[in-house]
């Protein structure tokens, strides 16, 4: 009889879904009346995760028989995941209030989804890696399509859900390469398999690139981007940035582990896959985005653009490039969910409105708002001294060190590119006439805070970088050594 | 040449037991029909079939010959080569789950591990022949008895295999004759009573029988989905309805009633009930559970679609799934949990 | 062994025959025919190698359920697959050429095709031998064991589906009548029937 595996260090896994289950049986007994109470609820349970998750030493440690690992490279990715989630529930609530999709399940289905993510970020074995990935995904098909009677949500959520199916296809079909070259979908026997062969055999290889191209799907990398643009335009606005932020990190983060842990011994290998990649959707992000009016498909380029410069920490494959690489997912989710914040409270005479023009000539009407929106947006182009700057500013710093030359260049030109459809919105905001329609006064407490928080992050990054810089550079530390 | 033999022999033996298996079905179905028709003329105050033969007992044969003399139809605009086999599909399925079937101890064609999953899983294709007779047909009643139908056993399965699950759960396995031999301080019958009832219902709804008989309902849909069937192919139908219901009374036994095993195994009464072989004893429990068979068609109203979902959905399935906790519980609590090899 | 051999080819040609119908039925309802025979077929071949449980298991899902609905849904939907293929020849040279260089891709892998020696070594989950513990055992034992954490995640995944089904397809549509059996139970004579003494030629 074999024993019951230890479960300890997955005790906010558990906790969280544990608590998703009891707010659905809430919502569930008290009706949608329920959702503004539920959706308190979800935003604390989620915190109380982050503190659970961040109550963990650090060290490395196994639960269920070494398909799940805890270390401090998950420790970090799981709290940004966990404040991402969090954020977008305080900040989609009022929203959804207002839009007629008050329904208890929207943020049951974000724990839910959180839940999943955390897995991935988690996982230490191809089959933990899929059940994770599938748990994130469903949820988020579903989230989706949350708008059901309207057909751009719908769409939306079905091509979300083809697409989605498909690169899950891909990755199993990886993955059931990969466990019948090495016999294990454990991580760890992986990398033992791997350093007991002289040479890499090719079937392992062709097994990499099979799960690279899924999980690229996952984080809208070109070019498997194309459902990004759709599918944040097409969904509810909260679903889009709760899209824009948890996801793109745990997807991320499943990359770094499932790259530099079972296949670090062929980085070689990746390394071109991961520079071509992140070229392309530099490029494209950048590009792509210029002439885009509806903001959510501005900010959709503008994440496949951010990617793009992931790619180019990751292509560096060192501990600075993964260092990088989490100081600018850190940046990059505070500077989403506060913009994200900027467009949920948009509404011309109660209805949300996603033109950019619409800006036009905000700073008068609302210079508050505007003026933490040019924030976000001067810290997105990376302008110094904001935030947005370092990341991007150690993400090159990777690339440069392990001779990537080229790939910094390009990097920095799609950068300047790209800040022209950044600084064009500043320009709207306070050098354009104010139109007739102008944005009505928004007052949600939540909205606010979060907005003040992400602004108040942005800005005074400079001053403050250490408690990120050292996390990330722990965390990066303990990947590789694991 | 004696390889031949070794190799041929077995086959024989074989072919042998399923035709000793097949004919007594064959007939069993036969006089189902005979007795079903007694049983509800009796209860209904009439006299029933009593002309063919001594006491009617030969209207099964008058019927059957008169089925043979019919003319075949196939509808125009009907899917022939689907339409033809879906009747087939529905008689072969309910003989060659017999297969498994324990009648006496020892006394099974095929004693696989998994015997109770097979038993299931033939019993859940049994929705295709309805389903295929009623598409292939071209005709609106056949092809709302075949979505009916279709709608009905996938919802009752769901808490018939939860059922099973109870009762696994006590015996700790799934081959026939161990959960036979599980039962004998106890048939199941006893202490999963709740059970038992409920099983009993769903396997109404599983062959489609009153008050569940909405993919025939006559009163809405002319004959359901074999409303365009005649001749052969309708008989074949009813043999397969026929025998799907002596074999979902037969699972009923194997399950719940103790199988083979005879009645008042004790005391006094064991030399005397141990006088009857085993495939008595389950030919007749089976007998009495058809008998509830006949009695619930001849007592009940048919259901309404939706309160027959409702039973379903909302009622068994809960049901059963609290009850597959409460069993094991209590055989954890108790330490009853069966003896499971390493 | 003969006999093994012969069922498994008469299997494997029925598999592969009916998985090919399967996308060139023109019948959409055909296709789905063919897809339970496939199934079907595909239990069968698990009957072969032992696998009794799985086998079992894929037939109850699959066909007694997953298809039935998926065979439900294709009867009422008017699907003509004449108008899904006008797209067909189009995307042909594109979609050819994909699938060719994974053709080639695979066959190169097929070509490599080694077990790294100390794979042997360490099998994940050993298999125990089949004639001392039946395989519904073994899987019981290393799933709720070793696999534990993947059985439950299934479970949370399922509930998702579940609770996505719920949120995409529910409706609370106004002017329905539904009916509450507790309280057609609960209703007494003195709810429905009243006596009353009518006098002579009175009326009501």
């Amino acid at each position: 009889m074999a024993e019951i595996p230890s479960i300890l260090p997955a005790t906010p896994e558990i906790f969280l879904a544990c608590s998703a289950l009891a707010l659905l049986l809430l919502g569930v007994f008290k009706g949608d009346c329920a959702t503004r109470l539920v959706s308190h609820l979800a935003a604390a349970a989620l915190l109380v995760a982050a503190i659970l998750v961040l109550s963990h030493s650090g060290a490395r440690v196994f639960a269920f028989n070494g398909m799940f690992v805890v270390d401090g490279f998950g420790v970090f990715m799981k709290t940004l995941v966990l404040i991402g989630a969090a954020a977008v529930v305080m900040v989609g609530q009022g929203y959804a209030a207002q839009q007629r999709m008050n329904r208890f399940e929207l943020p049951v289905l974000i724990v839910l989804s959180t839940v999943g993510m955390m897995m991935m970020i988690s996982a230490n074995d191809l089959m933990a890696l899929y059940m994770g990935l599938e748990t994130q995904s469903l949820a988020l098909y579903v989230l989706a399509a949350f708008r059901r009677d309207t057909q751009t949500s719908t769409e939306a959520g079905l091509k979300y859900f083809v697409l989605g199916a498909l690169s899950s296809g891909l990755l199993l079909f990886g993955a059931s390469l990969i466990y019948g070259f090495t016999g294990t979908t454990n991580f760890d026997r992986i990398v033992a398999v791997l350093a007991s062969a002289p040479k890499a055999e090719i079937g392992i290889v062709v097994g990499m690139v099979f799960m690279i191209a899924g999980l690229a799907f996952k984080v809208a990398a070109v070019p498997f981007h194309m459902w990004a643009p759709d599918v944040y335009e097409g969904s509810p606005t909260p679903v889009t940035a709760f899209f824009a932020a948890a996801p793109k990190v745990a997807a991320v983060a499943l990359l770094l582990r499932v790259l530099i842990d079972p296949f670090g011994g062929l980085t070689d290998q990746w390394r071109q896959i991961i520079t071509f990649m992140a070229v392309v959707s530099m490029v494209l992000g950048a590009v792509g985005a210029i002439q885009q009016t509806n903001i959510k498909r501005l900010l959709a380029y503008g994440s496949i653009g951010h990617v793009g410069y992931i790619f180019l920490g990751l292509a560096a494959g060192s501990e600075q490039g993964v260092r990088g690489i989490l100081i600018y997912l850190a940046v990059y989710l505070v500077m989403t969910v506060g913009t994200f914040a900027v467009v949920l409270s948009m509404r011309h005479q109660g209805r949300p409105v996603e033109n950019i023009a619409h800006f036009a000539g905000l700073s008068r009407t609302h210079p508050m708002m505007a003026l933490v929106m040019a924030l976000f947006m001067f810290s997105m182009a990376g302008i110094p001294p904001l935030a947005g700057f370092f990341g991007k500013f150690y993400v090159f710093l990777a690339a440069i060190e392990g001779h990537l030359y080229g790939l910094a260049v390009i990097g920095v030109l799609t950068s300047v590119i790209a800040a022209f459809y950044y600084l064009r919105i500043v320009k709207l905001m306070y050098f354009d006439e104010t139109p007739v329609e102008s944005i009505d006064q928004q007052n949600d407490g939540a909205v606010t805070v979060v907005l003040v928080g992400c602004g108040v992050f942005t800005a005074l990054f400079f001053f403050f970088p250490v408690p990120i810089m050292s996390g990330a550079a722990s965390a990066a530390a303990s990947l590789f050594a694991g | 040449m004696a390889s031949f033999w070794t190799f041929v022999w077995p086959l024989i033996v074989i072919v042998a037991a399923i035709v000793a298996i097949i004919i007594p079905v064959l007939i069993g179905v036969a006089y189902l029909t005979y007795a079903e028709r007694k049983v509800m003329s009796a209860m209904q105050r009439r006299q029933g079939p009593a002309l063919v033969g001594p006491l009617g007992l030969l209207q099964p044969v008058a019927d059957g010959l008169k089925l043979f003399g019919k003319e075949m139809v196939i509808p125009s605009g009907a899917n022939p080569g689907v339409f033809l086999f879906a009747p087939f599909l529905t008689f072969v399925l309910s003989l060659v789950a017999w297969a498994v079937m324990p009648f006496g101890a020892h006394l099974v064609l095929s004693n696989i591990n998994v015997g109770i999953l097979y038993l299931y899983a033939i019993s859940s294709l049994g929705v295709y022949g309805t389903i295929m007779a009623g598409w292939a047909s071209n005709s609106r009643y056949a092809f709302l008895g075949g979505l009916r139908s279709a709608a009905q056993m996938v919802s009752y399965e769901v808490s018939m295999g939860l059922i099973m699950v109870t009762v696994l759960l006590c015996t700790g396995s799934f081959n026939l004759s161990e959960i036979v031999l599980a039962q004998q301080t106890v048939w199941f019958a006893v202490p999963l009573f709740p059970m038992f009832v409920i099983f009993f219902i769903s396997i109404l709804a599983e062959t489609n029988r009153a008050p569940f008989d909405l993919p025939e309902g006559e009163a809405e849909l002319v004959g359901g989905f074999f409303t365009e069937y005649s001749c052969m192919n309708f008989a074949l139908f009813m043999l397969g309805e026929y025998s799907n219901m002596i074999l979902m009374s037969a699972i009923a036994v194997v399950l719940f009633l103790g199988g083979w095993l005879p009645p008042l195994n004790f005391g006094p009464f064991a030399p005397i009930v141990n006088l009857v072989p085993g495939p008595i004893w389950f030919a007749l429990k089976i007998a009495f559970v058809l008998f509830f068979f006949i009695w619930m068609r001849a007592a009940f109203p048919r259901y309404r679609y939706d309160q027959l979902m409702r039973l379903g959905w909302k009622i068994f399935l809960p049901f059963t799934l609290l009850w597959v906790i409460v069993t094991a519980s209590a055989l954890e609590i108790f330490g009853w949990l069966p003896a499971v090899v390493p | 062994m003969i006999v093994e051999n012969l069922v498994f080819y008469t299997f494997s040609a029925i598999l592969l025959v009916s998985s090919i119908m399967v996308i060139s039925a023109r019948n959409p309802v055909h296709a789905v025919l063919a897809l339970v025979a496939t199934f079907f077929l595909g239990a069968g071949l698990f009957v072969l190698l032992g696998a009794e449980f799985l086998a079992m298991t894929l037939v109850i899902v699959y066909v007694g359920a997953v298809a039935v609905l998926f065979l439900f849904v294709v009867m009422m939907l008017d699907i003509s697959f004449a108008e899904l293929r006008q797209g067909f020849l189009r995307y042909l040279p594109v979609g050819g050429l994909v699938g060719l260089v994974l053709v080639v891709e695979l066959v190169l892998v097929e070509l490599h095709w080694t077990v790294t020696p100390k794979v042997l070594d360490k099998p994940a989950a050993p298999i125990p031998p089949s004639d001392q513990v039946s395989n519904s055992h073994a899987l019981g034992h290393i799933l709720y064991t070793q696999y534990f954490y993947l059985f439950q995640a299934s479970g949370l995944i399922l509930l998702i589906a579940m609770i996505g089904a719920i949120v995409l397809s529910l409706r609370s549509r106004a002017h329905v009548r539904r009916q509450s059996v507790a309280a057609q139970v609960g209703r007494q004579t003195a709810d429905a029937v009243a006596v009353r003494q009518v006098s002579t030629g009175g009326g009501v």
